[in-house]
């Protein structure tokens, strides 16, 4: 419904007006209110816990963190994900309500980090199970690296038209 | 007990091959026969003066010629510790579970199957759980064990 929205209001006098504007109010409110799923493996969930405690802190981002993948919206996923762990880190991104957004953050994320090489067990990259939007480099990332890459998932978001939510 | 009286006392009343390694550790390192490991066991359980009743770790090592086991034990009462380890054949490894003196062996043996092909005899459950369900290439953890998507380390 909310997809078909912009289609039903642009036939209406100023229509293209109203629906670009509760684009943009309904872009900001996501953006400013991300909440994201606790999904930390290893060294990388250290940096998120720190990230999310008083010094740097997410709450004044609007993120809170939620246990259950239904109820947020953003899965940060921080650490190494291993081929056993695989099937699982799907599974939690199909049970996330769209629209959702995946961030990767630290080097075994992205491309499997320091265990790229001599390794029979380690995923390179969760890129090749569920699709990411920002990457965030680092091994672990800075708490200020982490932060500036949810500030680029909320600018994406605040890019997004309504028609294309998922 | 001290390292060197440790070395004597079991070196005196263990009847059983046995040899002993010289280390710069403070613990006494020896060698076992696979055949007399359980007796062994049992042996540094047991003995009032000696009373090994923790495994603090037991893994599998791969030099290119044999396998071995390296169990490190300790004493709680008596505060005193153990390293010892047994040589296995590398075409058919087999060895006997320690179970019957410390159950913590459970978990250890099954990781030294999974991942070596170690088989231990007499253990209640030798099935995977380290690596994933569905895995069916191999050993990893041997020398010469290759796999599909192992990307090398490059040379300089």
């Amino acid at each position: 419904m909310i997809r078909k929205f912009p289609v039903y209001v642009e036939k209406l006098p100023g229509g293209n007006l109203v629906a670009t504007k509760v684009n943009d109010v309904f872009n900001l409110t996501r953006a400013k209110s991300l909440w994201y799923l606790l999904f930390g493996t290893a060294c990388c969930a250290i940096e998120l816990m720190a990230t999310g405690a008083s010094r740097y802190d997410f709450d004044r981002l609007g993120m809170i963190f939620r246990a259950s993948p239904r109820q947020s919206d953003l899965m940060i996923v921080a650490g190494t994900i291993t081929l056993k762990m695989a099937p699982v880190v799907k599974r939690l991104y199909d049970q996330m309500a769209e629209p959702r957004y995946v961030l990767a953050m630290g080097g075994c994320a992205i491309g499997g980090g320091p265990f790229y090489y001599d390794s029979y067990a380690v995923l390179k990259g969760i890129d090749k199970i569920i699709p990411v939007d920002v990457y965030v480099p680092g091994c672990p990332p800075r708490p200020e690296s982490l932060l500036q890459g949810c500030l680029e998932v909320g600018r994406k978001i605040r890019t997004q038209k309504m028609e294309e939510w998922s | 007990m001290t390292k060197d009286e440790l070395t004597g006392y079991i070196m005196q009343h263990f009847s059983g091959r046995l040899e002993r390694i010289e280390n710069d550790q403070p613990e006494p390192y020896f060698i076992v026969h696979c055949d007399d490991l359980t007796a062994f066991a049992r042996f540094i359980h047991d003995d009032p003066k000696l009373l090994m009743n923790f495994l603090m770790n037991l893994s599998a090592v791969d030099t290119k010629e044999r396998f071995e086991m390296v169990y490190n034990v300790c004493s709680y009462p008596l505060k005193h510790r153990l390293y010892v380890k047994t040589v296995l054949d590398r075409d058919h490894p087999e060895v006997d579970t320690v179970m019957g003196v410390w159950p913590a062996a459970n978990w250890y043996e099954r990781e030294a199957w999974e991942l070596f092909g170690i088989a231990v005899r007499n253990h209640p459950d030798l099935t995977r759980f380290l690596l994933p369900d569905d895995w069916n290439e191999g050993h990893p953890l041997r020398k010469d064990w290759v796999g599909k998507d192992v990307v090398p380390f490059p040379e300089r």
